[in-house]
């Protein structure tokens, strides 16, 4: 580990959005194939600092080194280049496309009919179903419209199409939020089985019992910084309410 | 391209904690017709519902006046209209984004100008006129396009003003008279009003832009980004695309079609004047929004559009031949949009057919 440069490294990370600033200079460092758990309250920050992280956002100072590069995303597709690769909390799918129309989305596969490229529907359906299927996902008709299903069925999709990537970086901003308990598994197992194969992940939820089956390491944000770095064996959920909260609310959030 | 490969990072050995029932692939056998119509209705409300005024209107107009179906007639229709056909095809892809574009009907009437003044002042050859005709609409759909992608300007505002600028530029070059375009140069008019044989050439013009842009919507990686970004613009963004210039390129193609729309009325006329396609704008969005696609973006079809023209070309022509006051043109063609959006939707998330029920869907 210690002669192999770390996946992410982010140094003095900024952000301001007009008056507010909800990054005032955030250093984390993740190593290869390690499982990091970002916590902190609401609009503390997490999803800012992820959305830096995967080039949908700009920061307004600092820099960001994958595997020891420095790197400067203008773009989410920097940011795939580079193999770092995002579900948002948001989710990004089109309500009006289809479930293997938004797997594909950005890479639809296509085939030439008279040299013109169009879309190869069949292969997208056929391994769309395969995809799903391998993540343990229940959605009958990779034709139905994304906008008809459930919550958890768009969560699934979202990760599958991340999962597809092969990314060496993945970020997951809250992904098991709207799951049902056997979603929430699969999607546990999920992360696991990208970690035995040596992505780096960082895992953003509120479901604290979950950070202790996947994650290495915990990291709080507050006030704009990584406030507290935790292993995971080293801790404890009520030490990480208190982290999360801060000092003030120690005495409410102790008992 | 990175295609994903589902065989390692999302592979078959994820603990089965939820795969009891098969994923149900493409396969779709029941084809009988009523069922065909029945699926029609269910996915493609929009369609449903413009193709069925449009049989209203044909019967009824069949009925009142003989000679409405017969040939002459129908491609009569089909000239008079081929440049509506051609806008409306690229209006499509506009709202499909969520945008719109309120220019085309002055950008039409600039690019007949800019071939007029080619050609009779600027003495080039009937094709370079053309060409430049053609440039001219593109270059006025991409600066649409650079103030509404890159300013980052509502499509309303930006092609609201454009229209009176291209609108103002064409009076100002014409100074408010119609130029004729040149005798020798049959071949500005022929797009316009030339035929191959019996088939009018507008026509044939037509027919070419409105299967080439359905296949450019419905299946090229284009087009599925066209109605990605009129669903979810940043979703779209996040996966890479460079949405800007899908939606630059979107504008830049509405400005050739309006250019195209522009040569069309041009030479069917025989003189280019300052004063075509005055409300060409609102006929087109008419037509688009009554083939079903959505106002707000992420839903359209070209063949809907289509349709939506040829029902309101039959109401205004039917009418005339009925000899019903050509004043009630208008008052029909208001209230058959807001009949056909009533009825669009109606069915919309109706499970009318028990399809739903019987599990073919969803
Ligand atoms: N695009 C934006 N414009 C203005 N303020 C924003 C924007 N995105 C986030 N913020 C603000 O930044 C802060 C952090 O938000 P966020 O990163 O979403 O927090 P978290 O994900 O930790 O809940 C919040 O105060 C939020 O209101
Ligand atoms: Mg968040």
């Amino acid at each position: 580990m210690t002669s192999q440069p770390p996946a992410v490294e982010m140094r003095g990370i900024t952000r301001r959005f007009g008056a507010i600033q909800p990054l005032r200079g955030v250093t984390l460092t993740l190593g290869r194939g390690e499982v990091l758990g970002l916590l902190g309250d609401n609009g503390a920050g997490k999803s800012t600092l992820t959305k830096i992280l995967s080039g949908a956002l700009a920061p307004s100072g600092g820099e960001i080194l994958i595997d020891g590069q420095p790197r400067h995303f203008t773009s989410p597709r920097d940011a795939q280049d580079a193999g770092v690769h995002m579900v948002y909390q948001d989710l990004s799918l089109c309500g009006t496309i289809d479930v293997a129309g938004n797997l594909f989305m950005g890479r639809e596969p296509t085939r030439r009919v008279l040299g013109i490229p169009l879309l190869d529907t069949e292969t997208m359906h056929s391994r769309a179903a395969e995809m799903l299927q391998g993540l343990g996902v229940v959605i009958r008709d990779t034709h139905a419209r994304v906008e008809s299903l459930s919550g958890g069925q768009r969560q699934a999709i979202a990760i599958a199409r991340a999962a597809a990537f092969s990314p060496r970086v993945l970020i997951l901003d809250e992904p098991t939020a709207a799951l049902a308990v056997m979603e929430v598994e699969a999607v546990l197992s999920l992360i696991t089985k990208l970690r035995d194969q040596g992505v780096t992940i960082i895992l953003i939820t509120h479901r604290l019992q979950d950070l202790f089956h996947v994650c290495d390491r915990i990291a709080v944000i507050r006030n704009g910084v990584v406030a507290a770095e935790r292993h995971i064996g080293e801790t404890s959920i009520g030490e990480l309410v208190d982290l999360i909260v801060g000092e003030r609310f120690h005495a409410r959030s102790a008992h | 391209m990175p295609v994903p490969h589902t065989d390692s990072a999302s592979g078959n050995s994820m603990p089965a904690t939820s795969s009891p029932t098969p994923q149900k692939t493409p396969a779709r056998t029941q084809t009988s017709p009523l069922h065909a119509i029945a699926l029609l209705f269910e996915r493609q409300p929009g369609l449903a519902s413009v193709l069925c005024l449009l049989l209203v209107c044909v019967l009824t107009f069949s009925l009142c006046a003989p000679s409405f179906l017969s040939v002459t007639n129908l491609l009569t229709i089909l000239r008079q209209n081929a440049a509506a056909f051609i806008s409306a095809t690229a209006m499509t892809l506009v709202i499909t984004t969520g945008g719109i574009d309120l220019s085309i009907g002055a950008v039409a009437a600039f690019s007949g100008i800019t071939m007029a003044v080619l050609a009779t002042f600027w003495h080039l050859p009937p094709a370079f006129a053309l060409a430049g005709a053609l440039l001219a609409g593109t270059v006025a759909g991409t600066a649409n396009g650079l103030l509404i992608t890159r300013v980052g300007m509502a499509p309303f505002i930006v092609t609201l003003a454009t229209m009176s600028v291209f609108r103002g530029l064409s009076l100002l070059i014409a100074q408010g008279y119609s130029l004729p375009l040149p005798e020798n140069a049959p071949l500005l008019e022929w797009p316009g009003r030339g035929w191959i044989g019996p088939v009018p050439v507008p026509a044939l013009i037509m027919l070419a832009c409105v299967a080439a842009g359905s296949i450019t919507l419905h299946r090229t990686r284009f087009g599925r980004y066209i109605t990605g970004i009129g669903s979810n613009q940043e979703g779209v963004r996040r996966t890479g695309v460079n949405v800007r210039r899908i939606s630059l390129t979107v504008y830049a193609l509405s400005g050739l079609a309006a250019a195209l729309s522009g040569i069309l009325m041009t030479g069917r006329l025989g003189s280019a004047s300052s004063n075509i396609g005055v409300g060409f704008e609102l006929d087109v969005i008419a037509a688009v929004v009554l083939g079903g696609t959505s106002l707000t973006g992420g839903y359209g079809t070209v063949i809907g559009s289509a349709l939506g023209i040829l029902t309101l070309a039959c109401l205004k022509n039917g009418l005339i031949l009925a000899h019903v006051s050509p004043f009630l043109t208008q008052i029909f063609t208001g209230l058959i949009t807001i009949g056909a959006i009533w009825i669009n939707m109606s069915l919309k998330g109706r499970d009318l057919f028990g399809i739903r029920k019987n599990g073919d869907d969803n």
